[in-house]
């Protein structure tokens, strides 16, 4: 058969090549936005409506397909949901794009060549399942079956892709919240017992630590905090080392020192406890350890921190004042954002403990614990347990860790080092590890020394690129997956289901699993269908043909307007160890911890050096979507943030090729010389910079922070710790023009 | 049909071995299985035994109970109702995502 893809394509040959004649043709079908709203469908086609739910980010936002003479013609938001109610956002319109990107991954594809050598023969289905179950067994006679990990991120379909590697019988279930919200899940749930919402809609007082939530991701809640910030005049203090558009719009931006959030929240729990300014009657029945938590905050003046935040001391106790005046519609808001630093759970403790002590618990415009929607659950028959310890050694590392989650780095360092044992395969769903993990070098390392590796996915990410075969998963607008419940103050249970059917050669990952199931000799644990799934997740719904319902509609909310305070009864038990809200956790001091949060001042890079710094755009998911030409026409690149400061003195000016260098890579790219930056930090959007040489937009382009940035993690829950890398830059090409 | 076949071979299959298995560790996974298929036929909002998930006690009323092995106060006991040997894969459960376990689970 003949190799597919066999040729490299440089960013340089593909830009200049777009002008062609021969490029033109290859990227007919990839329209601008703007020309495809203009075009005109053909006259008298069929049209019709199609409930479905989004996938482009996590938060799942309820759509209405509209097809037109079997094509997808425009998407449009559902009102219907409460999570979403009438919009839709710059990324979930562009899943359009992802349907029709000439650049898909259209059938079953087989290294050819090297790996990373970008051959690729095609393949039948049953080859290509053949084909992997074939080293799935080997290395599983050979090694145990251990010795495959299976790593994916969060979607509709993930579950059975996990069962497919417990049934195999691998301990080495990998998921993302490690390289995301690990910290903060794991913090509020060791303080609260359970992660809760911030209800943004009706707070007066919001404090944020860099979630910069006004720009890299726009859903329904960033509305709400813009609602009561513009129109209800909510106040909104943001400390962020970088001007964000969401520093723009704050009442107050504080340019902190790098990782010193901590100390900022210390010295306001210090003024708050210290002045009395609490809610004594919530602490007392609800908390557990305050005496604890007032002693250990006393050394923690705003003075203190006023030297370690660069915030000045008057401000902060007069935040710290506000915060309390303002309770219990305050709060600190703790989402959307990664771990930065190696301290971050402790940080997150911080945040929830001082949530906690001002009484905005399950209270409006506070913290409140999300209300659920019970589903039904398809009962599958259960495997043996895997006999194995994990490869990522939690349980003497991370014992408190999310057990099914696993923790990313770690198992790579381990997998590494060969120990405790060897690890020859990796499946991976729907995940990029290649971008999504610190330090892509040694990611490429582990790539490499696997026997085996698989990938699930709708497109050629840069892991799929050194894969050894491509299962191609249809997009979310060609399938049906698991009904959802997205839990929150307005609970809703959404349906994703087929808009169009597959227009390539390819599968929903049920029926991938299934068909490797069956060749692994598991087809008994897998089966069923995607229609008996949904009907019995369906039965428990307290509605009359709540499948039908749901439908038509495209999702199911409980009657009624959100209720809060059912935790703040007298009887409730937290479901913590001690049943209260623990200020002070004998859990984290037995696992070998700081029961309360401990401030270590963080290491500040060395003369020349700079603090690389992350962050994401609304208009793109991650390193997902740099390559749908939509959103490209956003944000099409990536440069790097520099103060003028340090601009000056390197010799640097806007547009200037430069080049980052930290202990572990090299990358180049433009310069953008501003005063929004420190001068002790620069920064780079993530997402770019593709090795994938089929993401014709994304490869070679701008460069990618996953080659500069270093391992790092946070002590406690195991996340990346993202912003502990630091950098020298050099110009090395002037600026176009200069 | 053929999945509630497979499934009653397996769930026989587990019974007769079940000694062998909590020699070598029981397993949540089954326990989890167990307790949806055996305890929430009547464990459900609204059923007559009312609702009971893990988070329904702290792990030490979950070990009380299994040791006590008792299903109702002074009345029938716990293997009156659920075969023997599927009780320490169902405790092991429980225990793990009980109300003040590091992992609570609400499961159904």
């Amino acid at each position: 058969m003949e190799p597919v893809m066999s040729k490299a394509i440089t960013r340089r040959t593909f830009m200049n090549g777009a002008a062609t004649a021969a490029a033109a043709a290859a990227l007919a079908p990839q329209l601008g936005c703007a020309r495809f709203l203009r075009s005109k469908p053909a006259a008298a086609v069929e049209t019709r409506e199609v409930a479905t739910a989004c996938e482009v980010c996590p938060n799942k936002c309820a759509v209405m397909a509209v097809v037109e003479g079997g094509r997808i013609r425009k998407l449009n938001p559902n009102p219907a949901s409460p999570k979403s109610r009438g919009m839709l956002c710059a990324r979930g319109n562009a899943a359009v794009k992802a349907v029709y990107d000439p650049d898909r991954v259209k059938q079953p594809l087989i290294r050819a060549g090297a790996r990373g050598e970008g051959k690729w023969r095609t393949a039948t289905w049953d080859e290509a399942w053949d084909f992997a179950a074939k080293h799935l067994t080997e290395i599983k006679e050979k090694h145990g079956p251990e010795a495959v990990i299976w790593s994916s991120t969060e979607g509709f379909q993930e579950e059975f892709f996990k069962n497919l590697g417990l049934a195999y019988g691998s301990p080495n279930i990998l998921r993302h919240p490690t390289l995301c919200l690990a910290s903060v899940n794991l913090a509020y749930s060791m303080t609260f017992g359970t992660v809760p919402s911030f209800d943004l809609l009706n707070a007066d007082y919001v404090i944020m630590s860099g979630a910069n939530r006004f720009e890299s991701i726009i859903t329904p809640d960033t509305m709400d905090l813009i609602d009561s910030t513009m129109n209800r005049k909510a106040r909104l203090v943001y400390l962020d080392p970088r001007f964000t558009v969401t520093a723009s719009k704050a009442d107050e931006w504080y340019p902190i020192r790098p990782g010193t959030d901590m100390a900022f929240i210390l010295a306001m729990l210090n003024v708050i406890i210290g002045e009395e300014r609490y809610d004594k009657e919530f602490v007392a029945s609800a908390c557990h350890g305050f005496e604890e938590l007032r002693a250990h905050v006393q050394r923690f003046t705003p003075e203190w921190a006023a030297g370690e935040t660069e915030i000045p001391a008057a401000n902060i106790r007069r935040i710290a004042h506000e915060f309390a005046d303002a309770a219990p519609r305050a709060l600190y808001y703790a989402g959307r954002r990664s771990s930065w630093y190696s301290n971050d759970f402790q940080m997150r403790r911080a945040q929830a403990i001082l949530n906690a002590i001002v009484g905005n618990w399950d209270r409006e415009g506070g913290v409140v614990p999300n209300s659920k929607i019970a589903l039904g659950e398809y009962l599958y028959l259960p495997w043996d347990e895997p006999t194995a310890a994990r490869i990522d050694e939690m349980e003497e590392r991370f014992p408190l860790a999310a057990k099914g989650d696993g923790v990313f780095l770690q198992a790579r360092e381990n997998v590494l080092a060969g120990k405790p044992y060897p690890v020859k395969g990796w499946m991976v769903y729907k995940q990029d590890p290649m971008s999504a993990l610190p330090d892509r070098g040694r990611t490429q390392k582990m790539l490499e020394q696997m026997d085996f590796v698989a990938v699930i996915d709708t497109q050629m990410s840069d892991t799929a690129w050194f894969a050894d075969v491509v299962f191609p998963e249809s997009t979310y607008l060609e399938r049906t997956d698991p009904l959802h419940m997205l839990p929150g103050i307005w609970p809703v249970v959404a349906i994703r289901q087929q808009v169009v059917p597959p227009i390539h050669d390819t599968k929903p990952n049920l029926e991938i699993v299934q068909g490797l199931a069956k060749r692994l000799e598991l087809s008994d644990y897998f089966d069923y269908t995607i229609e008996q799934w949904l009907e019995e997740q369906a039965k428990e719904l307290p509605i009359p043909n709540a499948l039908e319902h749901l439908k038509r509609t495209g999702v199911y909310t409980a009657p009624g307007a959100p209720f809060y305070g059912s935790t703040r009864k007298p009887d409730h038990r937290f479901l913590t160890r001690s049943g209260k809200i623990e200020l002070f956790s004998e859990r984290l001091a037995e696992a070998g911890h700081d029961p309360l949060p401990a401030y270590t001042p963080p290491v500040q890079p060395p003369p020349g050096a700079f603090r690389l710094i992350l962050g994401r755009k609304a208009t793109h998911t991650h390193a997902n979507s740099t390559n749908n030409v939509w959103l490209a026409e956003f944000a099409p690149s990536n440069d790097l943030w520099l103060n003028p400061l340090a601009a000056d003195r390197l010799g640097v000016a806007s547009g200037d090729l430069v080049e980052v260098r930290s202990d572990v890579g090299v990358v180049r790219l433009k310069a953008r010389v501003t005063e929004e930056i420190r001068p002790d930090c620069v920064f780079m959007l993530h997402g770019f910079g593709k090795k994938s040489r089929t993401m014709r937009l994304a490869y070679d382009n701008g460069a990618c922070d996953a080659d500069v940035l270093v391992t790092a993690m946070d002590a406690v829950s195991g996340n990346a710790a993202f912003h502990e890398t630091f950098v020298r830059v050099a110009k090395v090409g002037e600026a176009a023009g200069a | 049909m053929r999945r509630m076949t497979v499934l009653g071979a397996a769930v026989t299959a587990l019974t007769l071995t079940v000694g062998v298995a909590m020699a070598a560790g029981a397993s949540e996974n089954k326990g989890k299985f167990y307790f949806k298929k055996t305890c929430k036929t009547c464990h459900t909002k609204g059923a007559a035994g009312g609702e009971v998930t893990p988070l329904t006690k702290t792990q030490e009323q979950w070990t009380r109970y299994f040791t006590k092995g008792v299903h109702k106060k002074g009345a029938e006991k716990l293997t009156d109702v659920v075969p023997a040997e599927q009780l320490p894969e169902i405790q092991l459960f429980l225990v793990n995502h009980a109300a003040d376990s590091p992992q609570p689970e609400t499961c159904g």
